[in-house]
């Protein structure tokens, strides 16, 4: 696993410094959607009900779900209002985040992930370790065994075959599924569209053949308008995967209007808020900027390290760290880095990551989450070091100490020799 | 006589008390006097990282008396020169003292270097606050160069050497992860501006095996260009 996720985080921040440096001016671009996405976050309400009201005004459905729970059972009763057996679900990390593909099971519908990455993962009973190649530490190897676990069939170990045997194994799941569910990447208020941005294609088929279309979504990808869309866009795919576009990506507007031959007869967006409005007007708010083109964790030298399971289910690496414990309790992520900025110094959009981290940490003190015994010892160190007399005695008893030393510093002394206290500079 | 003010930090005065002296030395060859200001101890970036403000301001307000505005301050230490450049002056509520990492006033004062490192090949490890913060990427090359030593650069110089503070022993096995990595494909001798770095990464390398086992000697810049990667 290291490896591969070493290689190919190594790949991905490769190709974004390649891509971002074709631009005329990459810093000015960042700034652009810094702003873009900060105007829609800090006018939130007025663009969600803007967009409400243009998605409703295309015979359109829009849903406000405060919790995920609330999502959930908004989606399976969708399903059940229409007599659903299959979903088709394209790539959403927001539809991870609500547990749906396990509330949809337990109603006894079958859901199949169509995104190649999520198909793999789902076929491995696994979730995703990374927001945009969801099953980034997969082989070669890996895949192929879980394709041929599903027909019995064996597969050259070789890209192209893969790819056609999971196509074969999706396409009925594309023409016979009930409903589709898909994520949205942004979503316009100015024209009621939401954006689906794949490479797969699997977003257009998901999101046209079925009869029903649901599209969820955090109440933060809301942007104004298709100007400020373009300049996500712009940096969204150079992000992410380098391109200056992904493959496919489509504005949809509605479901099928009168005259029209393709397109679902109806369309639901679930707009997800699960915590995400209890940022607003915080500390934190800058968060909800996120685009989730996951460049801040292809630089995350922690990331790469320990994988994106070690996180949690769902985001993972920088954003993860920042964005999980502010939805829900994790005390141990703003600490899962050495706060080495170069999270922030990837981010497309400029969001501060790694003082975002820091603030949290402080939380955790202020907030009394911090064991008593850590905000003990470092009271006392600086009480002991905020006089000469306490700083000398305590650095001479660590220097006699030192014999003692490799027991009592077992976290640092297990694999690294420490340094040898010598003559203080002062006292030469 | 141009005069200013050393901050040897935490760790050099007690850990790396030579570097300190070179640092010192460095200043006096550049032709600066050189004070060490008795009362200084700790800039509190060690709470600071961890989340601890109360207690980094009361280690932090012993700068803050020890150092006068008069002088220049200079420090052997990339990441305690961010903390008092960008978080100490909000943290104690004070002014901004000019601050400098030494290799980056080095090299804006034109300091000249002695040839102690002539035909030696070294590998340089940019510490993440001096790069990212303080934006110091070429002053430790050119001196180095200017040394005589010839810079091999690191597969990956992005990255951090996993050692971030209380990081180092919250999650030591990935702190360990990210100096292997960082101690592979350098030079026999490898050279950072960062005390933490340097306890770290010089740790991590003895551990190993040191030069019996192929692994690099891990030097400070100070000591690097004042008596040559060898002293």
């Amino acid at each position: 696993m290291q490896d591969v996720l070493d290689v190919a985080t190594a790949n991905l921040r490769d190709l974004r410094l390649g891509a971002w440096a074709q631009l005329d001016d990459a810093e000015a671009l960042r700034e652009q959607g810094r702003e873009a996405r900060t105007r829609a976050i800090k006018n939130l309400s007025r663009y969600l009900d803007e967009f409400q009201g243009n998605v409703e005004a295309r015979g359109g459905h829009v849903h406000r779900c405060s919790t995920d729970a609330e999502a959930a059972e908004t989606i399976a009763d969708i399903c059940r209002s229409v007599g659903a057996s299959l979903v088709a679900k394209s790539k959403s990390m927001a539809s991870e985040e609500i547990g749906l593909n396990d509330a949809l099971e337990a109603e006894g519908v079958r859901v199949v992930e169509t995104d190649l990455g999520e198909y793999i993962l789902q076929l491995a009973g696994e979730h995703p370790v990374h927001i945009v190649a969801p099953a980034i530490e997969k082989t070669r190897e890996d895949v192929a065994k879980l394709l041929e676990s599903v027909d019995g069939e064996p597969v050259d170990r070789e890209l192209s075959a893969m790819t056609a045997k999971a196509r074969r194994q999706l396409r009925e799941v594309f023409l016979t599924a009930d409903v589709g569910v898909t994520g949205a990447n942004f979503a316009v208020a100015e024209t009621g569209s939401i954006c689906l941005v794949t490479n797969e294609g699997n977003g257009r088929l998901v999101s046209t053949l079925p009869r029903v279309h649901v599209a969820i979504l955090g109440l933060e990808r809301i942007v104004a308008n298709t100007h400020d869309l373009a300049t996500c866009l712009k940096l969204l795919a150079r992000s992410a995967t380098a391109q200056r576009l992904t493959t496919y990506t489509t504005l949809i507007t509605g479901p099928r209007r009168d005259g029209e031959e393709d397109g679902p007869e109806e369309l639901h967006v679930i707009v997800l808020d699960n915590g995400r409005s209890s940022l607003l007007g915080t500390r934190y708010e800058e968060m909800l900027n996120c685009i989730r083109c996951g460049a801040c964790l292809n630089v995350c030298p922690i990331y790469r390290k320990s994988g994106g399971a070690a996180y949690g289910p769902v985001y993972s690496g920088p954003m993860g760290a920042v964005l999980v414990p502010l939805l829900a309790k994790a005390p141990d992520l703003p600490h899962a880095s050495s706060l080495c900025g170069a999270c922030t110094q990837a981010c497309p959009v400029k969001i501060p990551l790694h003082e975002l981290l820091l603030e949290l940490r402080r939380d955790l003190v202020d907030d009394r989450v911090a064991s008593w015994w850590e905000r003990a010892a470092f009271t006392l160190w600086s009480l002991a070091w905020s006089s000469r007399l306490g700083y000398r005695a305590t650095t001479r008893l660590a220097r006699l100490g030192q014999p003692l030393a490799p027991s009592l510093s077992q976290p640092w002394s297990r694999g690294r020799a420490l340094p040898r206290l010598q003559r203080r500079y002062r006292d030469r | 006589m141009k005069r200013v003010q050393l901050f040897a930090t935490c760790l050099g005065d007690l850990a790396f008390p030579d570097a300190v002296s070179d640092a010192a030395m460095l200043l006096r060859s550049a032709g600066f006097e050189v004070d060490f200001p008795e009362r200084q101890i700790c800039c509190g970036q060690p709470a600071f990282n961890a989340g601890h403000r109360a207690a980094a301001r009361r280690v932090a307000r012993t700068f803050v008396k020890a150092f006068s505005r008069e002088a220049p301050i200079v420090t052997p230490s990339g990441s305690c020169a961010t903390m008092v450049t960008h978080y100490l002056p909000e943290l104690v509520g004070v002014e901004p003292f000019e601050i400098w990492e030494l290799s980056a006033f080095l090299e804006h004062e034109g300091a000249r270097m002695a040839l102690v490192n002539d035909g030696i090949e070294v590998s340089y490890h940019d510490s993440c606050h001096m790069l990212r913060e303080l934006d110091i990427h070429d002053a430790p090359r050119r001196l180095l160069e200017a040394s005589g030593a010839t810079v091999r650069e690191l597969p990956r110089p992005d990255l951090c050497c996993g050692f971030g503070g209380t990081f180092s022993v919250r999650q030591p096995e990935i702190s360990l992860a990210m100096a292997d990595d960082k101690l592979t494909g350098t030079a026999p001798v490898l050279v950072t501006s960062d005390p933490g770095c340097l306890m770290h990464l010089r740790g991590r390398s003895e551990a190993l095996g040191g030069s019996r086992r192929d692994m690099p000697a891990v030097v400070h810049l100070a000591t690097a260009l004042a008596r040559g990667v060898r002293a």
